[in-house]
């Protein structure tokens, strides 16, 4: 290991992490939110129980899994069920927190992962909700992990597949939705909140080197906290740097196209 | 009791195209896949599909051209992108779809596997999959009030297809269906269906089956067909098994980005193939020996890089 320069899979990472509490219980899904929980339970967060929908209950791998329904899931988890038996424990209300991924994703949280264009003409077929409808209907609290690109955070949605806070306060509760709704957005370029008034995004911290001028350029609505002092993210330190390189070794999730590795 | 094991043929043969079906597989794990090769061999066709997250299935029969519409939740070769025949033919305007969230899709099954005509729930309100119908229409969902609490809630209506094929671990000759590792889907659309497809990796006595009851899915008398097929979920991968096979679903996810890619490899794997001896003699035994499970893991370490 070389003291190779902390990339920003990393900081997404670690501020992940540091957004799940001991003994909590987790939906995850694959790619970041995996290597974040991991990391989460190797440091801070020993006590988390980690769920994946396909029915994994309380995974301890020794593989990096390289889907929900991936063996190494399976092997050393305590139970393994049903897609129903995972999905009822978010609508039991016995899920705290659950990560989601994004194709679009817009100022009040709101994602679209269903289609891109017209919904009976599409320009592009996405994979479809899966059980990220239900994770943001249904959990504790919902951190996104997104892709900061003016044509993934669009003004409107072609398709709005998953909920977060729909058009502004209160359409949760009018909608019968039991979670809090996305609590916190991590991208490549810093980490957003929800305006507890208005429900929505904020910026919150910038990565290094990240400027305003990059996040609105690469933003399609206008963000609200875009005045004042704008804090840096914190940079993982050495040895939790060390930590996600061992956790995800062979870069199935992070650190795929750039440097950061010895 | 009379056995129920079959040839891939026969069981195949005994589908009619147009029919209403649902298969088992998630990710990268437990899709009947030899069953869907067989199925477009003898080119059964105009299907319908209500489809958790059999994306392999799926994917296959679009290329295939084997069906008309689709009620999905989400169809993603996990690590590998999207299903690009699956893609195709929506933005072509060939397959019908209809979306749903895994749980309110599950929730239409589990209404049809206990016999009531709806389920409440609690996901899907507020979105596009309740505003935007395709041809479910009204069939699809509907706001409703507790009428005990008052609170909001949706109404999915249930589920019923005329046949569900599962891929599972071993059966006996009866039907009594047992399956290792996360089961996704497959004991609800079992359940729902009017008819019950298993493949399996191995059929066993029924005293094994006796000897261990708990890990038994579905119980025989709801069988209809079993058929044999060691490998019958490849290229996805079965727990204890084998692992699923990364250097062929690489291939395939390059072949399948075109439709003349696809076609080339149907042509190979598929209708290239008499039957399913044939389709494994293409994959080769020494593939087959590298994905094959280590006892202890449930997964091959050899396909996850160590071992090499």
């Amino acid at each position: 290991m070389t003291g190779a320069q902390v990339t920003t899979d990393e900081i997404m990472v670690y501020a992940a992490s540091k957004m799940i509490n001991d003994g909590e219980v987790a939906l995850i899904g694959t790619g970041l939110p995996m290597i974040a929980a991991y990391l989460a339970k190797a440091t801070h967060a020993p006590n988390t129980v980690l769920i994946f929908e396909s029915g994994v209950i309380d995974a301890r791998s020794r593989h990096m899994a390289t889907g929900v329904g991936d063996f190494p899931l399976v092997s050393g988890a305590v139970k393994t069920g049903g897609l129903f038996d995972s999905l009822s424990l978010l609508q039991g209300g016995k899920i705290d927190l659950g990560f989601l991924g994004t194709a679009e994703v817009d100022t009040y949280g709101n994602i679209n992962s269903t289609v891109i264009g017209p919904y009976h003409q599409p320009k592009v077929r996405l994979p479809g909700s899966g059980g990220a409808n239900d994770i943001a209907s249904l959990a504790g609290r919902v951190i996104i992990i997104a892709k900061h690109q003016k044509r993934k955070f669009p003004a409107k949605l072609s398709y709005l597949t998953t909920p977060g806070f729909i058009d502004g306060p209160g359409a949760r509760e009018r909608y019968g939705l039991r979670g809090k709704g996305p609590q916190k957005l991590i991208s490549d370029l810093g980490i957003f909140g929800f305006d507890e008034e208005t429900k929505r995004m904020r910026i919150e911290s910038l990565h290094p080197g990240v400027t305003l001028e990059m996040v609105k350029e690469n933003t399609g609505f206008e963000l609200l906290g875009a005045d004042g002092d704008i804090p840096t993210t914190e940079i993982p330190p050495a040895e939790i740097v060390r930590l996600i390189r061992e956790l995800d070794k062979d870069k199935i999730y992070i650190n795929k196209d750039k440097g950061g590795d010895s | 009791m009379k056995s129920k094991v079959v040839s891939l043929q026969e069981a195949v043969a005994s589908l009619e195209n147009g029919a209403h079906m649902s298969f088992s597989g998630f990710g990268q794990s437990m899709g009947p896949l030899a069953f869907v090769r067989e199925m477009i061999r003898q080119g059964i066709r105009d299907l319908e599909l209500t489809a958790v997250g059999e994306a392999w299935s799926v994917d296959l029969l679009c290329g295939a051209g084997a069906i008309s519409r689709i009620r999905l939740s989400n169809f993603m070769f996990e690590g590998w992108g999207r299903c690009r025949n699956f893609s195709r033919v929506v933005e072509q305007g060939k397959v019908q779809v209809e979306d749903y969230s895994h749980f309110g899709l599950i929730n239409r099954f589990f209404a049809g596997a206990i016999g009531v005509p709806f389920m409440p729930t609690k996901v899907m309100n507020g979105t596009d999959i309740v505003n935007i119908r395709g041809f479910d229409g009204e069939q699809k969902y509907m706001p409703f009030h507790c009428p005990f609490t008052g609170e909001t809630v949706g109404l999915v209506p249930q589920v019923r297809p005329d046949v569900a094929v599962i891929h599972a671990s071993r059966a006996d000759p009866f039907g009594n269906v047992q399956l290792f590792g996360i089961s996704s889907h497959t004991e609800v659309i079992a359940k729902a269906a009017k008819k019950v497809i298993v493949t399996v990796e191995e059929i066993v006595d029924e005293s094994v089956i006796r000897k261990d009851p708990s890990r038994t899915i579905i119980p025989g008398f709801m069988v209809d067909y079993v058929v044999h097929c060691p490998f019958g979920a490849h290229p996805t991968g079965m727990f204890m098994y084998y692992d699923y096979d990364k250097q062929h679903i690489d291939y395939y996810v390059q072949a399948t980005r075109t439709e003349e890619g696809t076609a080339a490899y149907l042509k190979e794997f598929v209708y290239g193939t008499r039957d399913e001896t044939e389709y494994l003699e293409k994959i080769g035994l020494e593939r087959l020996m590298e994905i094959k499970a280590d006892p202890y893991f449930g997964y091959s370490l050899k396909n996850r890089g160590e071992l090499s």
